[in-house]
Parts: C-alpha cells; sequence; structure tokens
C-alpha cells in the first residue's frame, strides 16, 4: 500500500496523517508541541510507524504550520506549504461547496473564505490570545475544568452569561466578577463561548461575508459550547469535520500528492526519528540588523538556517552543499 | 568650507531625495543620506519619542540620530501640503518639532515651511528661504531650483515607466523598464505609504519577495498624477489629504486593470490616514471588483513568519484563482 504523509508543526500542537492513495485518512496523531517542535516531529513518525501496518510506503510528504521549514527539512518534505492554503485545500476535500471556513487552534486563528471552490479571502489573528483556543484552556483551569468536560457543561447552560470578550484581560477580570456573582459554571463557560465567538467574529471575521456550508476546524471546535456558539451568533448550521484537528495535515498530505505527480519522493525514511537533530541559533553581530539565526543541525552538521535578513547565512549554506 | 547637510532616508525621502539632491548640489552644499533602515535605527528612534507617534515618524526619529554627529545640519522641512487645497498626514508637520523637543544636541535643523495649500504659494519661496542659509546669489538659487525641478520630474518619469524609486538599473530613459528575464507569471499591486513599501526592512522585504514568489510589481507612484486623481474622483467626496488621494486612486485604478491580479494593501499600526484608505479600498474592493485584497498592518512587533504565511496563501489564493478563471474561459 502507498500513502501520504502530512505533518502540521504548530506552536502548540503537532500533527500527522497518513492518507491512502485517495486521500483518505489511514492514521492521525495529535501531539502537544511543548516548545520542541523538533522531538514532537520525531516521536509522531514513531508512533505513525508503529500504528501503520508494515507494508505501507510512503510516496510522498507535505508540512505546514509555522515550523513547516523544520518538519520540511527532517523529512525531506516534496512540499512546504502555509497553513492558510493546507486548511483550505482540506476543508474543500472534506465538505465540497465550504464557502467559508472558522479555524481556531490553541495561538492562532483564522478565517478562509472560498467562493467557487477556490479561496477568495483570509484573514489570521497571531497576537490577540482572546482569540484562541489558550484562552479557553487558562480559563477553565481557572474554574478548575478539565477542557475535554468544557464543551459538554457549556451545553447545560440556559442563559448564557455576558462576558466582556475584547481582550483576554478583562474577559477574566469579568468571568471572576461574574463567578463572585454567583452565576453557575455552566452559564459561565457558556458566556465564556460566547465572548470568544463575538471576539473572533468581529476582529478575525471583520468585513468578512460568511455564507453557508460554514466549516468549523482547529483544536477548539473539539467544544460543543464554541460550535453551538458559533450557530447561535451566525444562525445558521455549522458543520465540524470528522478529523476537524489535523486539517492542516490532512492538507498537506493532499498537496504531496499533487507535488509528486510523476516524481520520487524526497522523503528521508521514518528512521529520521532516531537520527540526531538539534536547533541551534545565535544573534548575528554582521549589522545592527542582530538577526536571530536559527541553526538546524544533523549530527553536528549544519543543514538549514534562517531567520538572517540578509542571506547572508542561509545563502552560505546553500553554496556549501552545492559544492560537497 | 563646504557644508553637509543630512537627509534622513524616512518619511517622504522616496519622493523627493532627488530634487533635493540636486538643489544642494547646485549650491555647492553636500548631502548625506542616513544609513538603511536596521533594528538599531529603529530601536533608536523608539526610545527617543513618546509613544503616540506612528511607527514611520518613530522610525524617521531614529534616521535623524543616525545623521547624528556626522553632518552639519539636517534637513527636516515641515511638509504642510504639498498640492492646493490638500493637506498631507499632520504628524509631518509636528514631526521637526517633535525631533526638537526630543533630542538635545541636534545640529541646526532646516524646517521650513513646505506649504503650497493656498493659491499664490509657491514651490520656489521654499527652495529659496532654504537656499539663502547657504548662498547670498539670487540667480544661484534658482538655477538651482531649476535643476532640481528637473530632477524630480526625472525620478517621477523613471517611476511612471515602471522602477522602483532608486532601484538599480535605473537609466533615466523613460522606456519602459526592461523585463528582468524571470518568470512573472502574476502581477500584484502593492498600495501603501512609500516610506513603508519601499523601506527593506519596515516591509520585511515585501516586494523582493513577492518577485521571487513570480509576481510583478507595482505600485501607485508608477501612475502619473492625473490618473490616480482621475480615479480617486469616483469618491463621492474630495479626499483632501494627498497620500490618500493617490493610493485610493491608484487601489481603483488597479482593481480595474485586467492584468492586476491582486492588490496588497500596507498600513502602519495607528495611523488613522491609513485606516480610512484602507476601509475605502475594502468597500471597493467588496462592492465593484473580484479581485482578491490582502490587508497587511505593520507594526514593530509585526513577525517575520506571520507576514510570509500572509504573503504566500496570499500568491496561492492568486494563482489558484486565476486558474479557475482560466478554465471558465474555456468553457464559455
Ligand atoms: S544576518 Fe545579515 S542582516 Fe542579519 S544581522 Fe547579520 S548581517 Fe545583518
Ligand atoms: S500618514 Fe500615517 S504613517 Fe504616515 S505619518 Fe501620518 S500617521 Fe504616520
Amino acid at each position: 500500500m502507498y500513502g501520504y504523509l502530512g505533518i502540521d508543526v504548530g506552536s502548540v500542537s503537532t500533527n500527522l496523517v497518513l492518507t491512502g492513495e485517495d486521500g483518505t485518512i489511514e492514521q492521525s496523531i495529535y501531539l502537544r508541541t511543548q516548545g520542541k517542535p523538533i522531538e514532537m516531529v520525531q516521536q509522531g513518525l514513531k508512533q505513525m510507524q508503529a500504528a501503520l501496518p508494515g507494508k505501507v510506503k510512503v510516496i510522498g510528504v507535505g508540512t505546514t504550520g509555522s515550523g513547516r521549514h523544520l518538519a520540511g527539512v527532517i523529512t525531506g518534505a516534496d512540499i512546504i506549504k502555509n497553513e492558510i492554503t493546507t486548511h483550505a485545500i482540506a476543508a474543500s476535500n472534506v465538505v465540497p461547496g465550504v464557502q467559508t471556513i472558522l479555524e481556531i487552534g490553541g495561538q492562532d486563528s483564522k478565517i478562509i473564505i472560498l467562493r467557487n471552490g477556490v479561496v477568495a479571502d483570509f484573514a489570521m489573528n497571531t497576537v490577540c490570545a482572546a482569540g484562541t483556543g489558550s484562552f479557553l484552556d487558562q480559563q477553565a483551569s481557572r474554574l478548575n475544568i478539565k477542557i475535554e468536560e468544557f464543551g459538554s457543561l457549556a451545553m447545560q447552560s440556559s442563559v448564557p452569561v455576558r462576558i466582556a470578550g475584547r481582550c483576554a484581560v478583562f474577559a477574566e477580570s469579568d468571568m471572576i466578577h461574574k463567578q463572585q456573582m454567583g452565576y453557575n459554571v455552566p452559564d459561565i463557560l457558556a458566556g465564556l463561548c460566547e465572548a470568544l465567538v463575538r471576539n473572533y467574529l468581529n476582529n478575525v471575521g471583520k468585513g468578512k461575508e460568511i455564507l453557508q456550508p460554514v466549516v468549523f476546524q482547529g483544536g477548539v471546535a473539539a467544544n460543543a459550547g464554541m460550535k453551538a456558539a458559533f450557530e447561535r451568533a451566525l444562525g445558521h448550521p455549522v458543520h465540524v469535520p470528522p478529523y476537524f484537528d489535523v486539517m492542516g495535515a490532512l492538507g498537506a498530505a493532499m498537496l504531496a500528492r499533487e507535488a509528486t505527480n510523476r516524481k520520487t519522493t524526497g522523503f528521508r525514511g521514518f528512521d529520521v526519528a532516531d537520527r540526531d537533530f538539534k536547533a541551534g541559533g545565535f544573534a548575528c553581530d554582521g549589522c545592527p540588523n542582530v538577526c536571530e539565526v536559527v541553526e538546524i543541525l544533523e549530527s553536528g552538521q549544519v543543514i538549514a538556517r534562517w531567520g538572517d535578513r540578509c542571506g547572508r547565512w542561509s545563502n552560505a549554506l546553500d553554496r556549501n552543499q552545492k559544492i560537497s | 568650507m563646504s557644508v553637509t547637510v543630512g537627509i534622513p532616508r524616512a518619511l517622504l525621502y522616496y519622493y523627493y531625495y532627488p530634487q533635493w539632491k540636486t538643489f544642494f548640489d547646485h549650491l555647492g552644499v553636500k548631502t548625506l543620506v542616513s544609513r538603511e533602515t536596521t533594528r538599531g535605527i529603529l530601536e533608536k528612534g523608539i526610545k527617543s519619542i513618546v509613544d503616540e507617534a506612528c511607527l514611520p515618524v518613530k522610525l524617521a526619529v531614529g534616521h535623524v540620530l543616525d545623521l547624528y554627529g556626522r553632518v552639519d545640519y539636517i534637513f527636516l522641512p515641515r511638509i504642510v501640503s504639498t498640492a492646493r487645497r490638500e493637506y498631507i498626514c499632520p504628524k509631518f508637520l509636528g514631526f521637526p518639532d517633535m525631533v526638537r523637543n526630543n533630542i538635545d544636541n541636534l545640529p541646526p535643523l532646516i524646517d521650513y515651511d513646505l506649504d503650497l495649500y493656498r493659491k499664490g504659494s509657491s514651490l520656489y519661496n521654499f527652495f529659496y528661504t532654504v537656499g539663502r542659509q547657504f548662498t547670498h546669489n539670487p540667480a544661484r538659487i534658482l538655477t538651482a531650483y531649476k535643476a532640481s525641478m528637473e530632477s524630480l520630474h526625472m525620478h517621477c518619469r523613471d517611476m511612471e515607466a515602471g522602477w522602483l524609486p532608486f532601484e538599480p538599473g535605473v537609466n533615466h530613459n523613460h522606456e519602459q523598464r526592461p523585463h528582468d528575464g524571470n518568470i512573472h507569471d502574476v502581477t500584484i499591486a502593492i498600495i501603501g505609504h512609500p516610506y513603508n513599501i519601499y523601506d527593506r526592512y519596515i516591509s520585511m522585504n515585501m516586494i523582493k519577495r513577492l518577485q521571487d514568489y513570480g509576481a510583478n510589481v507595482v505600485t501607485a507612484d508608477h501612475l502619473p498624477e492625473h490618473v490616480f486623481r482621475r480615479e480617486a474622483e469616483k469618491l463621492p467626496k474630495q479626499l483632501f489629504w494627498t497620500m490618500n488621494q493617490r493610493m485610493v486612486g491608484a487601489a481603483f485604478y488597479y482593481f480595474d486593470r485586467p492584468e492586476v491580479d491582486g492588490l496588497i494593501h500596507v498600513a502602519s499600526f495607528g495611523c488613522g490616514p491609513d485606516s480610512m484608505t484602507g476601509e475605502l479600498i475594502e468597500r471597493f474592493a467588496r462592492k465593484e471588483s473580484r479581485k482578491p485584497l490582502l490587508n497587511l498592518t505593520i507594526d514593530e512587533h509585526t513577525g517575520e513568519a506571520g507576514m510570509v504565511t500572509r504573503l504566500e496563501a496570499f500568491m496561492d489564493m492568486v494563482r489558484w484563482r486565476r486558474q479557475l478563471d482560466d478554465v471558465a474561459a474555456t468553457y464559455y
């Protein structure tokens, strides 16, 4: 059997999927990145290999997410793609005709508008914590609630409490206030979901025309309270696809199929999981930009560099590689 | 005993430097431009100025400081208006005072008013006042002024011929910029203040990146003045800010051009004029056009990774959409 591997390395989670030749998911893995992207990619590869039936041959690899270059270098990816494109590709394959994608992950959130099957517009929030999953995580732990239970509890609410959601700091103090006033937990949780949805629609979704079908994906889509809050705010149903939390990786795998069309893969094999990779870095003192240059080392050898604004370090490497 | 006048590589430098330089050259005055923006220059500016200032103004302060100790004067014209019945952003007006009040021991500033708002006001008066600092010979000032105007026109015509300001290779023959031989299958219009889009550090090399991704890049400055002015008249009410007119007019124009595949609007965080321009462009895009539009806001904390992701996704979107249009075209 042949398969395509998709890897999505974000700051919160690292996801891997393996699809069959027809693009259906055979196996998916969701890990917490915990600030150790290299280890997590390796661990993910190990788990993937263990989970697969013996005869699977990877014939294409795609990487995405903020750590896409890193994952691409380690695995020898055939395609390295930004997360907007991969999410859009995956959603439009899973829900044909999708016109709006709401995506909320741990550290960022985005909206993607598709028309006639192609991306027509998008927006991303990477700065404001009030629009992301980590905000819900924080508030849940403040209320001593497991994030897994968050959604079902929120669904028990009959009258969500109105919570100011403009900014994470305000939301937090407002929530404490409401708690002290004696509101019950489900109503507060449902209120938090509504605050987050309002915040998302006002910031990320500002000025965008949200047409059906709407797909809701990313880690936060696991939260039934969030789905319900979106449906209330938009006034129409919102689909959460079965693999909502690995859609980026799925899109990357789908792109890998396209990229390896009549070409052999650059995949370096599952045993890269056992090789020694390290991320290093230094501040260049070549000019007052003082770039923070990132280096990826394999067994002590630099195999990739980025972060230099002038190309002084990354280009030097290309030349060495060409010589050797 | 020749003196040196320092010119910060900031704000309207991108439009007027050739004119300023020629003027000073003809008076026998040397000029020195501050170095290209680096993180160091930006940080110096941020540290020395109040927080309310917009990023481009903070950066301009950094460039003033970069000239510190290397020049006898600093040229900071107080630009109020560059066209009749129009103003330039009020921050330009306050800039020389802001510099004077926040930085000690500066060399003398040359900060006469450049104000063409009123009927009868003339650019010559401004240059005459500046020139008087260095010579008492009115004929010499007049000659320098005429030559400077010639340089300005040359600069504008170069840009109209498709060159970016100070792009290497510009030959002043006003023929269309020759094709660089790379494959550029899409054309992207970047709409934004010159000091944002042409500053390589601030824009994170956006133009070069897009070119590397295979895009032809066009900007508002490639259009002759009458074109963007005519386009801006599509608005029900005239904008009295010159730069907004230029940007809005250019955006309208490019939205209508079949060869332009997408537009990017670049705004400074906290810039009032930019948020208005952005709003007008976005409304137009939604009502009148099918072209992709990307809004990018730049501030001191803008991460390069986020910017790269957005640009890449934008290019994917533009190509993907065009493919679809091509397919549609073969069916109908
Ligand atoms: S990498 Fe290049 S731009 Fe960055 S500090 Fe070094 S010399 Fe300067
Ligand atoms: S137009 Fe905007 S960016 Fe430019 S000086 Fe004014 S406020 Fe600053």
